[in-house]
């Protein structure tokens, strides 16, 4: 079931962008606590979205490493520094290796490096960690992905969505705040510009005061929007002319957006020689008389609350 | 290695996870707004690259088509009482789905030549 694999996956794309992120970070001179804070509360929504079973494949990771330094060897000095080196830098080793590198000596060099945070760890280490959840700095990220589970119920996610789309868009009238999946459709196209605002334009006019709506210069948005006085708004004729067909995109495009969606690539097919099918010769869908073809690839399916991942994907529909 | 990157996959779950936490680092002043463009621009990569390699889920999924469109090489379809049918079987319903299609990497490479 490709659900299961979604945590493994999520979980190797959050590694990926940390790790390859390191660099820009201490290029702008930010420190490198705010990575792990980044890290930390993008794994917590993640798994507060419950967009898929993130439990089971961390707790394998939380309490495997830290018994077998224990086990193989007797508390020592040298050993609860491994740990300070661990949870301060999660993102820059690599799952396998943890088991197997245990070298003391690349211990010592980061325990030069970074002569914080000592004093308060040896107490779980000696324990054995795994029992004790609360760590309240975001550095034990990378092994902890299960424990924010308990501090944040998915009620605590509503908290999450005002922000993004108080800031990131500005187009709180036309966008469905309520729902908290719905960025789809509007969300990448806002910061991405103008490539992947195609889907909605085929509808030109019906989507023309709705990107347009809270800044960009249009001159029948600006008599509506920038003209405080009300009866203007309510006399234009223009607008209720566009309000029959928003409506409609809105019922449409809201309802889709806010439950289930898919994000993928479609591939290259090759031309069909069938007539009725449509024009190009680089065909990716294929079409006859109502019947449609696809070959979809690296999707991202988002239905009925969870998240499936595919390879390929072939879709079938009758229109 | 995917050849191309997107951004439209910034609206899934996971990457909206990304964002909203941009933001929150954004607005306490943490980090620039231009950092988290970098970040984002990161996951696209990431994202894509480790679609490409590790997953290998194969789909089929049926339905009525709703609504179907073409436009700058993005296809966009809402399919009605979509049905996919997962590897091992399983099957997924739903009363309507959207789905963005952007065109392949591969596909704009061999569109070139």
């Amino acid at each position: 079931m490709s659900n299961k694999i979604v945590p493994g996956i999520y979980r190797a794309v959050i590694d990926d962008v940390i790790a390859n992120i390191k660099p820009e970070f201490d290029e702008y001179g930010v420190a490198e606590d705010v990575l792990a804070e980044l890290q930390h509360k993008w794994e917590n929504k993640v798994i507060a979205s419950h967009v898929a079973e993130f439990e089971t494949p961390a707790p394998a990771q939380v309490s495997q490493h830290p018994p077998q330094h224990h086990l193989a060897y007797p508390p020592h000095p040298m050993h609860m520094m491994q740990h300070p080196h661990y949870a301060a830098n999660p993102y820059a080793l690599p799952q396998p290796g943890m088991s197997a590198v245990k070298a003391e000596p690349i211990d010592n060099r980061y325990m030069l490096g970074m002569p914080y945070a000592l004093p308060p760890l040896p107490g779980p280490n000696l324990n054995g960690a795994r029992p004790v959840p609360p760590h309240p700095g975001g550095q034990t990220g990378v092994i902890s992905f299960p424990r924010p589970l308990q501090p944040q119920p998915p009620g605590a996610r509503t908290t999450y969505v005002p922000p993004p789309v108080s800031q990131a868009q500005s187009q709180p009238a036309q966008q469905s705040q309520p729902a908290q999946r719905i960025p789809q459709v509007d969300g990448p196209s806002e910061s991405s510009g103008d490539e992947d605002d195609s889907p909605p334009p085929s509808q030109g006019q019906a989507f023309a005061p709705r990107t347009s709506h809270p800044s960009l210069p249009q001159p029948r948005a600006s008599t509506s929007t920038s003209a405080p006085p009300p009866h203007d708004s309510e006399a234009i004729n223009s607008d209720l002319d566009d309000s029959d067909t928003e409506g409609e995109e809105e019922a449409e495009e809201g309802v889709a957006g806010e439950t289930d969606i898919v994000f993928c690539t479609y591939d290259k097919v090759k031309k069909l020689s069938r007539p009725s099918s449509p024009c190009s010769s680089d065909l990716q869908v294929a079409r006859v008389k109502n019947k449609w073809k696809c070959i979809l690839k690296d999707g991202m399916i988002h239905v009925n609350g969870k998240d499936y991942l595919f390879a390929k994907c072939t879709g079938e529909f009758e229109w | 290695m995917a050849s191309a990157y997107y951004e439209f996959y910034r609206g899934s779950s996971i990457g909206m996870a990304l964002t909203d936490s941009l933001d929150e680092l954004i607005t306490s002043g943490a980090i620039t707004p231009q950092l988290a463009m970098k970040v984002l621009q990161q996951f696209d990569k990431s994202l894509a690259d480790t679609m490409v390699k590790q997953v290998k889920t194969k789909t089929t999924l049926k339905g009525h088509l709703h609504t179907y469109r073409l436009c700058d090489d993005v296809w966009t379809f809402i399919v009605k009482n979509p049905s996919f049918k997962m590897e091992s079987n399983e099957i997924v319903n739903a009363p309507r789905i959207k789905i963005i299609a952007c065109k392949n990497g591969d596909a704009i490479e061999a569109g070139k030549k």
